[in-house]
Order: C-alpha cells, then structure tokens, then sequence
C-alpha cells in the first residue's frame, strides 16, 4: 500500500517535471516579452506552474494543457499590473499598410536576439501578446484567441499592426545600437601620429 | 477575396508552416500561389516572421528557473495535480494526486524584501559575528550540513531550546532570530530562522521565495511554525538546489 502511493507520488512528479520541461521556455519567452525585467518574467512562469499544479488537473490533453499555461500566464500578467485605458483606444488606430522590405529581414537576421526582444517590448502591450504567441509558434491563431479571450478577427488585425510596430521598433533599435558603436581609432590614430 | 484580405489572413500563417492543413488558410494561400505581387509578399512576410521567430528561439530561461520551479513544489508540500498521462507521452495511465495546498503557500516577492531577508543577505557577509553552540545547535548544523537533508521538509527545530542553549541569536524588528551556519560541498550557508508569529506581516506558510543582490543570494519560506531564509555567496542555483 504504502510503496503504491510511493510510486504514484513519485510518477506525479515526473510527470509533472516534463510538462514544466515542455513548457518553461516558451512560457519564459512569452513573459519576458510582457514583463519588465528577466526577474519578472521568471516569477510569472513559476506563479502559472504553482496555479497548474492546484487548479489545472482537470485538463487531459497536452495540447490543452499548453494553452492553459499561456492563457492562465498571460492572466496573471494582467492581473498583476492591471490594463491601462490606453489598451482599448489602440484598436483604433489604422493598421500598418507598410509592406516587409527585403533589407527589414536582413535587418532581424543582423541582430541580437536581446535587441529583438527589446523591441518587441516596446510594441504596444494589446498587440505584444499576440505577436509574442504568433513568433513562438506554439499556439495556433485559434488558440492565441482563446489564451487572451478575444476573437479570432481581432487577433489577425493586432497580429498585422503589431507587426507594424515591431518593424518600426527594429529599426529604431538597430540604429540606437549603431549610435553606441565607437569608432576604433587604433591604427589609423597611430599613423596620422 | 481581394489581396488586401488575403494580406489580413495570411498575416497569422505561422512562419514555420504549422498551418499548412488549416482550412482558414486555404484560399488565401491558392491565391498567394497565382499572384505574383501577393505571391512575392506573402514570402517577404514569411521570411520576416521566420527571422523573428528564429531570434526569439534563442533566448534561454534564466539557469536556476527549472529548479525553482519544481522546489516551489516540492518546498510548498505541493503535489502536482492529477494529469492524465498526455499523448505525447504516449501513455494512458493516469495518476491521481491530491493536493493540499492553498495559494498561500506559494512565493510571495513581499517576503524577498522584507526585513528578515533583507537582514539575512547583510549579515550572511559578517561572518565575523557568527558562531554557535550547545547540544541542540550542534544536532540542528549536523542535520543542515548532512547531504541528504532536503531542508524543504520539516526541519526539527526547537526555538526555545536552541535559543537558551547557545545557538547564536539576532535581532530582527525587535524579534529573536536564530542563526546557524552550515557547510555542504565546501560552501558555507547561514540559515535564519524566526518563529511566524513573530512576523505576522508575513505569511505563515510560504514557498520559496528567491532574492539575490550581487554578493549574496537567498532563499526563504515557511513551514507554518518557522520561517526560514538560508543565505549564501553560492548563488541561487545551488540554493536551491538545498531545498
């Protein structure tokens, strides 16, 4: 009996370490994108763990379980910082008409993942949730729905203006990053001496 | 379906082509594929998402935030919830687990700075002032230092007896604390340990709750009865690996 519930307890807990090994990553990106700072997001991936481990035993498919967290994260993000005015007058703003030029891909591949997150932060806080699920690629634009409880429609048309924000914001940070570059004046300093 | 609709759904066509078998997508994409103009966009479009999704891959979880993770359940007493194996697991057994836990019991920041910790991460630095003994001091060390000992389970402190035996103690808002120092693996911890009562701002049981400031890192939670914050220069992982 007692070796039973010794095993059980100890299955639980593997299966409980693959779904957080199954998840962490894509979640701590997620809310690094939300989240001021690293420490943040950190504490926003264990907060959705603990409400997982007391709340979520009800869900049966993996598939389930992996918008539960998104969904249940992005929550606790809102929950924790409640939602400015400014969110909803957004929607009101055109979408960005700008098509991709080829040199803006250029430009995402010539950057630091650390530049790109920093200016996926700056996208506007309605548009940088759905953008940041779309870019992870683990949720379907169905389920980014569900994960922050709007439709389906409203999550294409923030997809297409956060996506206009983030290639201005790329853009800003590339140039910021090549303003902080300091000429080497080594040699050519030497030679003019 | 004009280009420009077609522009609007194709925008959340995952770049990595997880949506190829999603009906939504189909006209547009037929439409993407007779179209030059829409064609070269669509691909200009796919390219840019792709660099940005392949840009995010590549930020890492910070080193110690699995371990946290899966302490904070162990440390909270917390049994992870009854899961029916998924079916990438390819298994249909289920496991069934209660949980007794209440969100109390998980990490709170307001513990990282509150004064007991706070105190904690100075004086873990002034070693100078540390020092203990007596009979239940020395068995409480031997059970902190022992490899095995999980200081997630109960920990068998006496707080008087060790108060009034020798056990080294401080003051903390006014309130006893005593302090034992302990070696695993050639490093030094200091472990703090208050009685609850004594700080009810704070909650009675507690997950751990992680703090860091440079020099010292520190971990702390209470068990109902005591609260505890272990502090040391060996940084958060291997705290928490303690737990």
């Amino acid at each position: 009996m007692e070796r039973n519930a010794a095993l059980k307890t100890s299955m639980s807990s593997e299966v409980f370490s693959q779904l957080v090994d199954a998840h962490y990553t894509p979640l701590y990106r997620f809310a690094l994108s939300l989240a001021k700072n690293s420490a943040d997001a950190g504490d926003l991936v264990q907060q959705t763990f603990f409400i997982w481990a007391t709340k979520g035993h009800g869900l049966r498919e993996a598939a389930k379980a992996k918008s539960w967290l998104f969904t249940t994260l992005y929550r606790e993000f809102l929950r924790a910082r409640r939602r400015e005015a400014r969110a909803t007058s957004l929607e009101d703003l055109a979408p960005g008409e700008a098509d991709v030029a080829a040199e803006e891909v250029d430009r995402v591949t010539r950057m630091d993942a650390a530049s790109v997150v920093a200016a996926l932060r700056s996208v506007d806080e309605v548009f940088r949730g759905p953008l940041t699920l779309f870019y992870l690629e683990d949720l379907s634009y169905q389920e980014i729905a569900e994960a922050l409880d709007v439709p389906i429609g409203t999550v294409m048309s923030r997809l297409s203006r956060g996506k206009a924000q983030l290639r201005a914001a790329l853009a800003r940070e590339e140039t910021a990053a090549k303003s902080k570059v300091v000429p080497f004046e080594g040699t050519a300093g030497r030679k003019q001496a | 379906m004009n280009n420009q609709e077609a522009k609007f759904i194709l925008g959340g066509y995952r770049p990595g082509g997880h949506d190829a078998g999603d009906a939504m997508f189909c006209e547009a994409l037929k439409q993407a594929q007779a179209d030059p103009v829409l064609g070269a966009w669509f691909a200009r479009e796919q390219a840019h998402d792709a660099a940005v999704a392949a840009k995010l891959r590549e930020i890492a979880p910070p080193a110690g935030l699995r371990e946290a993770i899966l302490a904070g359940a162990r440390v909270s007493g917390t049994k992870p919830a009854a899961w029916r194996r998924p079916v990438w697991m390819a298994m249909a057994a289920s496991v069934a687990v209660l949980i007794g836990v209440t969100a109390a019991l998980w990490p709170n920041r307001a513990a990282a700075t509150a004064p007991l910790t706070k105190f904690a991460m100075a004086d873990a630095l002034e070693i100078s002032k540390h020092g203990g003994r007596g009979a239940a001091e020395r068995e409480l060390r031997g059970d902190l230092t022992e490899a095995s000992t999980r200081l997630s389970g109960r920990l068998p402190v006496d707080f008087a007896a060790l108060a009034k035996t020798g056990c080294r103690t401080v003051d903390v808002d006014g309130q006893t604390v005593l302090e034992v120092c302990f070696k695993r693996d050639g490093t030094w911890f200091h472990c703090y340990i208050a009685r609850c009562g004594d700080f009810p701002a704070l909650a009675a049981k507690q997950g751990p709750v992680f703090a860091e400031n440079g020099k010292i890192s520190a971990v702390t939670w209470a068990d109902g009865a005591h609260r505890f914050v272990v502090a040391g220069p060996a940084g958060r992982e291997t705290i928490a690996r303690l737990l």
